[in-house]
């Protein structure tokens, strides 16, 4: 697999990382803010206060899914290092054979061991596979979650268009939420897309 | 291995990689410098721990941000790692010590982009911010350099401070503790380090009276543990009253 592919994915990895948790900070506070206008107009705007503790809960949630993020993406990283340290091993064997058929000698312990190091190779690129379609899994999850949050903002929207009269700012209250939603799905999105394109180049390898 | 930060102020930031999980090879810390989007890796490690080195690295940085790397000197544990760094990102550039420049390409590393530092020392701008390459020559290395940040008051010491501490350590020398006894508890670990590694009480006096002019809020070793705040001066205090050298014994 191209070592500079797989840098896009590393990098894609932390910007996607970095975005979702602001993401998800901000849709925190946004909850936080929405559940503090209901407080204080009391009973009137209860049916706001469910879609907003609603909308609080599944943030939690999120950052809950967004933890394990981390957790596959590391052995992901180490299992791709580790196969370009052992790449580095039978280039340097090669050379040496090369180096020795010019003058005509010929090693077998020396393509012995560099048979093993491709052997190790491709045995480390079928584990490093497991690992991304497990990061991809986690994905998903993640996915579902910002999808769930997505209906409670749509419910957000109804409650606030039917509680227009009681002059509480609702509907902008759900607007930024309604952005924040949307800020961590692109960012959940685009990543997915980079993943299974590095799912697809190692499935053609394998 | 962990990854902590050591320094903020806005987008000027220092972390260290820590407590490596590989146990076979010395444990070594690598640190991090990163300034508006530009980031700085010093003593990237050896050939056997890139994979978690780079692993932790990328929680804290976009690999991509890499624009330069500072090898203090030639060891193994230092720098080994270089062409495994310079497949990854060929456009890092390496500043190393230009005594060292033939031993350092042995890594495998012919075409790798290195930048000779002078026995006197230099500096390098990374993302509008001057770093100093301090001279460290014989501390253990005879061309060995230091790397100090005026700003966030850093100073990378290389093996000046190192200590061999089991697994699970912490990055800090008991950074609340007022009294000194975690220094000292600390500091014998780091003695035999000392005495066996540096050569030359000399360059050690050399080293302490240049050091001792700068403004350190944390002296970060290669390899055990960051001393800082009042844990700096008790460093270079004990530092000065340690004779080393002792693999010839008079």
């Amino acid at each position: 697999m191209e070592i500079q592919h797989i840098m896009q994915v590393v990098d894609a990895s932390f910007v996607a990382r970095q975005s979702i948790e602001k993401s998800l900070r901000e849709i925190d506070r946004r909850a936080l803010n929405a559940m503090v206008l209901v407080k204080r107009h009391g009973n009137t705007l209860a049916g706001y206060g469910v879609v907003a503790q609603a909308f609080r809960e599944r943030a939690a949630n999120l950052k809950e899914s967004a933890s394990h993020l981390q957790e596959t993406i590391a052995p992901l990283i180490q299992a791709h290092m580790r196969i370009l340290q052992h790449q580095r091993f039978v280039a340097s064997f090669s050379a040496i054979a090369q180096a020795m058929a010019q003058y005509g000698q010929i090693c077998a312990s020396l393509e012995n061991i560099r048979t093993r190091w491709r052997d190790t190779i491709a045995r480390e690129e079928v584990e490093a596979r497991k690992i991304l379609l497990r990061l991809i899994a986690t994905v998903d999850v993640l996915q579902e979650g910002i999808e769930e949050q997505e209906y409670v903002v749509t419910n957000g929207r109804i409650e606030a268009a039917l509680a227009e009269d009681t002059g509480a700012p609702l509907m902008r209250v759900s607007r930024d939420m309604g952005e924040a939603v949307r800020t961590v799905s692109n960012a959940i999105r685009t990543y997915r897309h980079q993943l299974e394109s590095l799912a697809y180049e190692s499935s053609t390898d394998i | 291995m962990k990854a902590a930060p050591i320094f903020e102020a806005g987008s000027h930031r220092w972390w260290i990689l820590y407590d490596q999980e590989e146990r076979r090879v010395i444990d070594a810390n690598v640190y991090v410098m990163e300034s508006n989007g530009q980031s700085l890796i010093l003593d990237p490690g050896g050939f056997e721990v890139f994979p978690q080195v780079f692993a932790a690295l990328v929680e804290v940085i976009p690999p991509s941000s890499l624009k330069a790397a500072f090898v203090s000197h030639q060891d193994p544990d230092i720098a080994s790692s270089l062409p495994l760094w310079h497949a990854c990102n060929a456009q890092i550039q390496w500043h190393i010590p230009k005594l060292w420049e033939g031993f350092i390409r042995h890594y495998g590393a012919l075409e790798a982009p290195l930048q000779n530092i002078p026995d006197e020392g230099g500096d390098v701008l990374i993302g509008g911010r001057r770093l100093e390459f301090i001279p460290a020559h014989y501390l253990h290395s005879s061309a060995n350099f230091h790397v100090y940040d005026p700003e966030a008051k850093v100073l990378f010491s290389g093996d000046v401070g190192a200590a061999l501490l089991p697994p699970g350590h912490d990055a800090w020398v008991g950074r609340r503790d007022r009294t000194g006894r975690a220094f000292d508890e600390h500091i014998a670990k780091a003695k035999y380090f000392h005495q066996r590694w540096m050569p030359s009480n000399a360059a050690k006096k050399d080293w302490i009276n240049r050091v001792s002019q700068l403004e350190i809020e944390h002296l970060c070793p290669q390899h055990g543990a960051i001393y800082s705040g009042e844990n700096v001066q008790r460093f270079l205090n004990w530092f000065d009253e340690l004779t080393v050298g002792m693999g010839i014994r008079p």
